[in-house]
């Protein structure tokens, strides 16, 4: 605007300059004697043209490029203003396209490419063990404390190493008791990511021992919602899991390593014994490189290292190597390949939102041909013009562009809330300035690219034909053809994405459909640990679940209750090597592993887990009575083939492990899946709660069965609880209906996504296709006028139009099938017991496309098919 | 006047801005008084056209060689004068001795003969 204004006054002060001249010269003619008349017009005469002066003046400012720019957006702004339907379709259309690719680029962003919030944070690495034995793999395997602490105190690749494991606690004292999550670390955990506590201090390494361990870190936000952001918050007790904490340290908001929901950090203490341990993985390890120590390096280090220790300890350490991972790809790999496939849908999306524009702009292009005519006559040049149409469409396009980021803020808020349990990060997704310049550097990229075809067509245009041609257009053959053209591209990319999407209901179909093994219709579930000096002994704990059982059996409504160490699809789980009695001593690193979960009598019969043989749990099985286990159907298959299990005796550990008991198999029960409805059954051993000595022997998920609604009960869930321990919180009460539908979040936000995408690439190619099957019988008036005088029948018109929009859109559909055949592999890990090229999609989505195809050419043809031959030629 | 239109010479690239230059040694000038000045220092010779004159004053005052103001000329008219800057003065100096380097050596190819002589 300054800029303007700037502008207008320099232009007036140069008129003025000029003035000047021309009354000088006069001035001085006059007084040489000339009559003032003739003076004035010789002095102008000598001036010469005073407009092309002004004008050279001006060229010498340098601002002539932007001085065109205004005039063409002026003249722009003034075109969209005189056709506001098209203006409006087309700015939506626009919006639509980059408000899309903005969102999911602000993911994208987030997730793939922005470095994780600690200083430094390229040199971050997990180390994990990477288990390759015949009976188990996994390249991401926990590693044991022993296996930390020998590459803690041998390596020499890394500046810092820790752990750290996964932990809540149950917060009570004052108020309502709470369960916050929170992690169990050892030393060097924040100084290796290089943070510092916002107020008082992390840990010191003699707080990661036995005994000195009672001491934590707080996050912001619990400081805020528990300690009203108290600055003397340090050193103060605060019970957790019945036991008393000091608080030494509050870290800066936003820190949430390594989980968003985590709300304080204790030292593990882990014991000289327990840091030697080797059998039990259940750590999470990371370290920092130093500065000079490549990925790769780091990688060849600790693979001697592994190859080391699995020389000295071949009972545990066969077939286990080091897996060094950078942080960022740890967090990212999981889910990059369904990010990529989902950026590039979206940006075959905005391909077809190009094309349609492009397609709009071409018809409108065609009503303007005798402007553009007559300005080329009047000697406008022809990159003049094609700039001032490029202007437009860039004036189009970042409209849009505003728009679209309006709607990208609303759909990042939503993608925060859907994808909430399945990406990481979502916390930080964001319209910022990196994906603000993404959205305006594409808007423009956009702009260019659908205002290229009517620019160039425009540059092309013949003068003397459209003028001699009067208000007819000309030409129209080829603008025709680039439209058939334009459309055929919108419908090969609608197929792709409307068979991507296809796919991905297929898929979800099957999943949906997969057994689980259990009923999860009528059952509640909830969260209750008991934890503490309270329930330190084994006994303590079976005396509680089984009190609150009784409890929650009395309440109305229920028929069942059980308690389990983790329900079915949630993802904790725990595996154990176990050894069965008679078989031949199995060779180091080979001995059989198996899931494990410790359930209360009760269990099976409440998820409704059919009992396949033998009989269940009750709670005469208790500590002096003899030792059992049941095992589940793949179990039974795997490792008794050809014989029945009932009877047999197994022990947990490997041959040497004398001092366990041997347990004897009194149950089979079906397969459930356990970690989401498409990882296959795993073998796996229940224990009975009351005979599971161990400290791990805690259950932490209760299940309810009711003849109502389940939502119904739980209110009362807390009473039966409180009743036993009032210090004890109750939390996650979900139906286990929700927890299936969560297990599921993935494919079905996968799904969400790709179905709007293809709606909206259904929606506009439809568009496009009516688009020009419309103005090509608008073309051909007075053809099918003649026609239909000449005898030709109504169907035969109908055919006619029909046939012409029909055959754009099937070849549209062949090269989309061809295109989707080459690119649906990208898909393979987002899918699931449907085949990447499933005929029966292809085919489907074929048919679908083709009926959208007639019924977007059907308006228009009727509109031929009326057309009075005595109209149509008078018409023009 | 056809006679003044014959004599005229067309300027050389670039000399037009030694001769405002120069011209604005000798004190600060509105755009006409400019064109007067070359023309009566020239000896009616150089005509210098307003769609040259206007443009070169344009793209030196862009250039900071000279700075322009608006004052009342001596009849009472308001007039954008030019005057030139310390940057002018400098630029001035070196393309006078450009021009008298250009000058010596056209004078050397027209007559050869001289300058073996100096030789």
């Amino acid at each position: 605007m300054r800029f303007l204004w700037y502008r207008d006054r320099k232009r007036q002060e140069l008129q003025q300059e000029l003035q000047s001249h021309l009354e000088l010269a006069a001035g001085d003619k006059r007084s040489r004697g000339e009559p003032a008349t003739d003076a004035e017009s010789s002095a102008h005469r000598e001036f010469g043209n005073i407009a092309l002066v002004e004008q050279v003046t001006r060229d010498q400012w340098g601002t002539r490029w932007l001085e065109e720019f205004l005039q063409d957006l002026r003249y722009a702004a003034r075109m969209l203003r005189k056709n506001p339907g098209f203006a409006l379709i087309a700015i939506l259309t626009l919006a639509l396209g980059i408000g899309a690719n903005t969102a999911i680029f602000s993911v994208v962003y987030t997730v793939l490419l922005k470095a994780l919030p600690y200083p430094q944070a390229d040199r971050l690495v997990m180390v994990y063990e990477d288990v390759r034995l015949p009976n188990y793999q996994n390249k991401k395997n926990e590693p044991s404390p022993g296996n930390f602490s020998d590459w803690r105190s041998q390596n020499t690749v890394f500046e810092s190493m820790a752990a750290y494991r996964n932990r809540s606690f149950n917060l009570s004292g004052e108020g309502e008791p709470v369960r916050v999550e929170g992690e169990l670390v050892t030393s060097g955990f924040f100084t290796t990511l290089q943070i510092k506590a916002a107020l008082g201090r992390v840990f010191v390494p003699q707080e990661d021992r036995p005994g000195n361990s009672h001491v934590i870190v707080i996050s912001d936000s619990l400081w805020k919602s528990r300690f009203g952001s108290d600055l003397q918050v340090l050193g103060k007790k605060i019970l957790l899991d019945g036991e008393n904490y000091s608080i030494v340290g509050v870290m800066p908001p936003g820190f949430r390593f390594p989980d968003p929901d985590d709300q304080l950090w204790a030292p593990m203490g882990l014991s000289p014994a327990e840091l030697s341990n080797r059998g039990s993985h259940f750590l999470l390890v990371f370290a920092r490189l130093k500065p000079e120590i490549t990925l790769a390096r780091a990688q060849a280090e600790m693979n001697l290292l592994a190859r080391h220790f699995t020389e000295l300890y071949p009972d545990t350490n066969t077939g286990v190597s080091v897996n060094v991972l950078s942080l960022h790809d740890d967090i990212a790999g999981p889910v990059r390949p369904a990010l990529l496939v989902l950026a590039v849908a979206v940006g075959l999306v905005l391909l077809i939102v190009c094309a349609n524009v492009a397609n709009l702009l071409m018809a409108r292009a065609s009503v303007r041909q005798r402007e553009m005519a007559v300005r080329l006559a009047l000697g406008a040049g022809r990159a003049r013009i094609a700039r001032q149409l490029l202007t437009e469409s860039l004036l189009l396009s970042l409209l849009g562009c505003f728009l679209g980021l309006l709607l990208a803020q609303w759909g990042i808020g939503a993608l925060k809330l859907l994808a909430a349990s399945n990406l990481p990060r979502t916390d930080e997704f964001t319209l910022n300035a990196p994906v603000l310049i993404f959205s305006v550097t594409l808007s423009i990229l956009v702009g260019i690219a659908f205002g290229a075809a009517p620019a160039l067509q425009a540059g092309r245009a013949s003068v003397h034909e459209t003028l001699k041609s009067g208000g007819r257009e000309s030409s129209s053959g080829s603008r025709l053809r680039m439209r058939g053209l334009l459309v055929i591209l919108e419908t090969a990319l609608g197929a792709v994405i409307v068979i991507g999407a296809g796919l991905l209901l297929r898929s979800f179909l099957q999943i949906e459909h997969v057994p689980l093994g259990f009923q999860p219709q009528g059952v509640l579930s909830f969260r209750v640990i008991p934890r503490g000096e309270r329930y330190s002994q084994p006994s303590q704990r079976a005396a509680f679940y089984q009190q609150v059982l009784e409890r929650l059996d009395a309440l109305p409504s229920v028929r069942s209750a059980a308690a389990v160490s983790f329900i079915p699809l949630t993802l904790a789980r725990g595996s154990k090597g176990f050894t069965i009695e008679g078989r031949a001593p199995t060779a180091p690193g080979q001995i059989p592993m198996a899931g494990y979960n410790i359930v209360t009598p009760g269990y099976f019969g409440t998820m409704r887990i059919n009992l396949l043989q033998g009989r269940d749990f009750s709670w005469s099985d208790a500590p002096q009575t003899q030792p059992v286990i049941m095992i589940n159907e793949v179990m039974a298959k795997t490792y008794w083939p050809n014989e029945d299990p009932l009877g047999q005796r197994i022990r947990q550990g490997g041959p040497d492990d004398h001092e366990l008991p041997w347990l004897t198999i009194t149950g089979i029960v079906a397969d459930v899946r356990e970690f989401d409805p498409v990882t296959a059954p795993r073998p796996t051993m229940y224990f009975p709660i009351a005979q599971f000595a161990e400290p791990a022997g805690i259950l932490r998920d209760w299940v309810v069965r009711t003849d109502d609604d389940p939502k119904a009960i739980a209110a009362n869930l807390r009473g039966a609880v409180w009743d036993v321990d009032k210090d004890l919180p109750v939390t996650r009460i979900r139906t286990m209906d929700e927890v299936r539908s969560m297990s599921v979040a993935s494919p079905r936000l996968n799904l969400l996504l790709f179905g709007l995408f293809a709606a909206l690439a259904l929606v506009l190619a439809t568009i496009g296709i009516y688009g020009v099957t419309a103005y090509s019988v608008a073309q051909r008036t007075r053809e099918i006028g003649i026609r239909i005088a000449l005898g030709a029948r109504r169907n035969d018109v109908l055919r006619l139009v029909i046939g012409q929009g029909a055959r754009l859109a099937l070849i549209g559909v062949v090269l989309g099938m061809i295109g989707a055949f080459a690119l649906t592999r990208l898909m393979a890990s987002m899918i699931y017991g449907v085949s990447a090229v499933d005929p029966l999609t292809f085919f489907a989505v074929a048919f679908l496309l083709a009926v959208v195809a007639l019924t977007a050419c059907y308006i228009p043809a009727r509109r031929a098919m009326r057309v009075d031959p005595l109209v149509a030629l008078r018409y023009e | 006047m056809a006679q003044r239109y014959q004599n005229r010479i067309e300027l050389l690239q670039g000399t037009l801005d030694l001769l405002i230059l120069q011209t604005l040694q000798w004190g600060a000038q509105h755009g006409y008084g400019i064109s007067q000045a070359i023309r009566a220092n020239s000896g009616d010779i150089l005509q210098v056209d307003t769609g040259s004159l206007y443009p070169a004053l344009h793209r030196l005052e862009r250039q900071k060689w000279i700075s322009a103001d608006w004052k009342l000329s001596e009849n009472k008219q308001r007039v954008r004068v030019y005057r030139l800057t310390a940057t002018g003065k400098k630029q001035l100096l070196s393309e006078r001795s450009r021009w008298e380097q250009l000058s010596d050596a056209i004078a050397g190819v027209l007559s050869p003969a001289k300058r073996e002589g100096q030789a």
